[in-house]
């Protein structure tokens, strides 16, 4: 099969709404049997396993490439130079970095506009949206600064604007931005990484200013924290988000993405934490123990594997370092599964690494 | 659940004026419930107070053979099968500490062996030439004399699961006369607290010199009173626990830290025929089983020689299968999601290099299945230390030399403890010497790593010397005190 015919055959499966398990079964099977031709390293990977698309039957039974792979490998069906684009994680390395390789934009596009339309907008045509993340031409290689120049491109109105620069945030405009939806009454949505928020949270407490945007407005937050401002738990976040913009809790919105899926979960708001997650038809999690792979009974806590079919061209099998637990409509996400340290005076990866980088 | 396992041991005036913390282990089905004493700052200070004082009025003038004799008596209770404490601890450490009855029942017996009256002369032997001067000034070999005093407050912060490990650093600081205060380990509150409490039955007044506690670490209050108060603080811990707690010690404190170490082993080619790699393989596999690779002084990593009659890759297998075996009579426990992780993330780390190469050759060899109970990983070339997954997991490094693993090793200098070594005499030697150099400071036969022999010197340190002050009265003084003697002529 080749890339023109997987990317047809994954177009019209994205458009096809309701398809069902034997579908999503069948265009797995067939973009396994494609990566193992094309992809070298997760062909050897899968070997190791004793999994080929002669002894593969079921999707589960596909080998998920764990996501340290992605920084250690180059797991590309295409030549990497033949891509149009390369999305890497914000590694603070630069051999350290995740990458994945896109020969086209097509599938991840129509994927994120799809997921994007259906879980986000609801229904609505367009909103008038402010962005708290870099731009594409800061960040070309982040994924997250093409999602959301596809989103205010395809969803925002012409009122949209972006607020981080390369000076940083640009806080006198967001306010002036908020001010205005706050006395038009029409929707606003602000979105960005869940970080960017922390910095405009302190400045309104500092200046004890609060907003009350009109009803139909969102926020929409992604990535956690990362180091990059102080941790909040999730229900002190939350509360100061509803507090300080006037959008209700189940306004709040949570991307779950990453650099090595070409597709998102969402959920239906942060309410309740943590919230249940899902995401379209051509993705599907599973939760396994780390250690063998396997499935565990739905209900248990394990670490979760997601099955992007919209990966194509990368491997579309993934073992995350994320801890969930599958629920009815979805799955809960349970934080990060961490190596522990040593239980006695050992020393464990983790300080042995913090060593030798200093 | 059974009742609540108090730990800990204070004195009298403490009893039922101090607040408790039960924390629940769970292992083997069971669960046990210890209850931490956790005192106030008033009530730290009070303690501190009580114990140094009682060091300086009975302490200070105890025989050091009295304190060996009740150290003695103390082992003594504990390593008798029937002592009923020694039967709650067989009952009790397999439940809190996660390892198997076996393992505990063993390790208990081992470590004890080593705090019997022929091991702590030995000990006090291997740090002062002449052990009299802990009782009272004695000739120094330059003239005059010298005398050595320990802290009058010793303050422990212990650290780690593997049972009975406090015990090196309490015994240490009484056989110096030190007043001690120790704080229990989390992952093991109950051993110090039974020595300590035997110790007390066996000298009442030494008991009294010594208290065992517990207090939450970076929360002020308490714990400022007992590094306020302490003239030396032991701590153990990573190095991030040690060094947020090396800056709320005064400075005028002595801080000695013991930090997390890695150890690794190595076996040259002489040791590697058919009659004997079997039974080496079985030494290494029961350096790895015990205690899961938890304690400091188990391998992480082995390194193999090429050319002897056993090629490491076959070694590596033998390894495997006496690993697989030890499983059945020491099951490893359930391991939590961070555990399983970090084997997990070990395992991939090397199959991913290995995936980066067409060739096999200078990759990584997966033996075994992942759902196994132990994990070895084949290296077919030289590469640098790095810790493994533990919890019976271990990378063996094929080497066409051992003289090259010392470069291999040295970046990691501050992290080197022990090395186990199989090889002939002349070769232990000179292998030794290069190993010295880099920083190793314990060098141990494979099968003997994780059981040091009495009077170590736990991280190349003098465990006794390096807690005493010595107070010399120089030839000068004694000369001109003759000067003045009612028989001065």
């Amino acid at each position: 099969m080749s890339q023109e015919e997987i990317v047809d055959a994954l177009l019209a499966f994205i458009g096809r709404n309701g398809a069902g398990d034997d579908e999503f079964e069948a265009l797995a099977l067939r973009l396994f049997a494609y990566q193992f031709k094309h992809n070298a390293p997760y062909r050897r990977f899968a070997q190791q396993r004793g999994r080929t698309p002669l002894t593969v039957r079921r999707w589960r039974d596909i080998p998920a490439v764990p996501i340290k792979a992605f920084k250690d490998l180059t797991l590309s069906c295409r030549p990497p130079d033949e891509a149009v684009r390369v999305f890497m994680t914000s590694g603070t390395t630069g051999s350290g970095r995740g990458r994945s390789y896109h020969p086209t934009l097509a599938v991840y596009d129509a994927s994120m506009l799809a997921g994007f339309a259906a879980r986000i907008m609801r229904g609505r045509e367009a909103i008038r949206m402010g962005i708290l993340f870099p731009d594409e031409a800061a960040l070309p290689n982040s994924s997250l600064a093409h999602y959301l120049a596809l989103a205010a491109e395809r969803f925002g109105t012409p009122a949209s604007a972006v607020f981080v620069g390369p000076a940083g945030l640009d806080l006198p405009a967001l306010l002036a931005a908020l001010g205005e939806a706050e006395a038009s009454g029409a929707p606003y949505a602000l979105l960005g990484a869940t970080y960017a928020f922390v910095p405009v949270l302190d400045a309104l407490r500092e200046q004890g200013r609060r907003f009350a945007l009109p009803p139909g407005s969102f926020l929409f937050e992604t990535g956690g924290f990362k180091g990059q401002s102080r941790e909040i738990e999730p229900e002190a976040f939350y509360d100061g988000l509803s507090e300080a913009f006037g959008v209700p809790r189940e306004s709040c919105l949570n991307m779950y993405g990453m650099t090595e899926l070409s597709t998102q979960f969402y959920d239906d708001g942060n309410a309740v934490c943590p919230p249940v997650k899902s995401g379209p038809h051509w993705i599907r999690s599973r939760v396994v123990d780390p250690l063998t792979g396997a499935d565990l009974p739905e209900g248990e806590p394990g670490v979760l594997v997601h099955h992007d079919l919209a990966h194509f061209n990368s491997v579309s099998a993934i073992l995350t370092e994320d801890a969930g637990v599958i629920v009815p409509g979805g799955f809960r996400l349970l934080g990060r599964v961490e190596g522990s340290a040593s239980r006695g005076c050992s020393v464990a990866v983790a300080e042995f690494l913090a060593a030798a980088q200093g | 659940m059974s009742a609540v396992e108090q730990a800990g041991h204070l004195p009298d005036f403490l009893s039922g004026a101090v607040g408790y913390r039960i924390v629940e282990h769970r292992a083997w089905g069971e669960t046990v419930a210890v209850a931490l004493p956790e005192l106030t700052a008033d009530q730290a200070t009070a303690l501190c107070g009580h114990v140094r004082a009682r060091a300086r009025d009975t302490l200070r003038r105890m025989e050091t053979a009295r304190i060996v004799a009740a150290i003695d008596r103390a082992s003594a209770c504990l390593l008798d099968r029937g002592y009923p404490l020694r039967r709650r601890a067989e009952a009790l450490l397999p439940v809190v500490t996660g390892y198997d009855r076996e393992t505990v029942r063993l390790g208990l017996t081992s470590y004890l062996k080593t705090f019997r009256k022929p091991q702590l002369l030995r000990f006090l032997a291997e740090d002062f030439s002449n052990p009299g001067m802990l009782d009272g000034f004695q000739p120094a070999a330059k003239g005059g004399l010298v005398r050595a005093r320990g802290p009058d407050l010793l303050l422990h912060v212990w650290a780690g699961n593997v049972p009975a490990l406090p015990l090196w650093s309490l015994v240490s600081g009484l056989l110096v006369k030190a007043g001690t205060v120790g704080k229990l380990a989390s992952a093991e509150p109950l051993t110090a607290g039974w020595f300590a409490g035997l110790i007390a039955e066996a000298d009442p007044e030494l008991g009294a010199c010594l208290a065992i506690t517990w207090w939450k670490g970076g929360a002020g209050g308490a714990e400022a009173a007992y590094l306020g108060q302490a003239d030396c603080v032991m701590a153990y811990g990573g190095n991030e626990t040690l060094a947020a707690l090396r800056a709320r010690v005064p400075v005028t404190t002595r801080f000695l830290p013991h930090g997390h170490r890695i150890g690794f082993a190595m076996v040259a080619r002489e040791a590697l025929d058919s009659r004997r790699a079997g039974p080496l393989a079985r030494h290494a596999a029961h350096d790895v089983v015990r205690y899961e690779q938890q304690g400091c002084y188990a391998p992480q990593m082995l390194f193999v020689e090429r050319g002897g009659a056993v090629a490491p890759d076959e070694f590596a297998r033998h390894l495997a299968h006496e690993l697989a075996a030890l499983a059945t009579r020491h099951p490893r426990r359930r391991l939590d999601a961070g555990e399983a992780s970090a084997i997990a993330a070990w395992r991939s780390g090397h199959e991913m290099r290995a995936l980066e190469t067409e060739e096999r050759s200078g990759g990584a060899t997966l033996l075994g299945d992942p759902a196994d109970p132990w994990s070895v990983v084949l290296l077919d070339g030289p590469a640098p230390l790095s810790p493994s997954g533990l919890n019976r997991s271990l990378a063996v490094v094929a080497v066409d030399d051992l003289a090259e693993v010392p470069a291999l090793v040295a970046p990691h200098r501050a992290y080197l403890q022990t090395a186990g070594i199989a090889a002939a005499p002349e070769r232990l030697l000179t292998l030794a010497d290069d190993l010295a150099g880099i920083g190793v400071t314990r060098i141990s036969a494979i099968g003997r790593m994780t059981a040091p022999e009495a009077g170590w010197h736990h991280d190349g340190r003098f465990s006794l010397l390096d807690l005493v002050t010595v107070t010399e009265i120089e030839a000068s003084a004694e000369a001109a005190a003759e000067g003045f003697a009612p028989y001065a002529d």
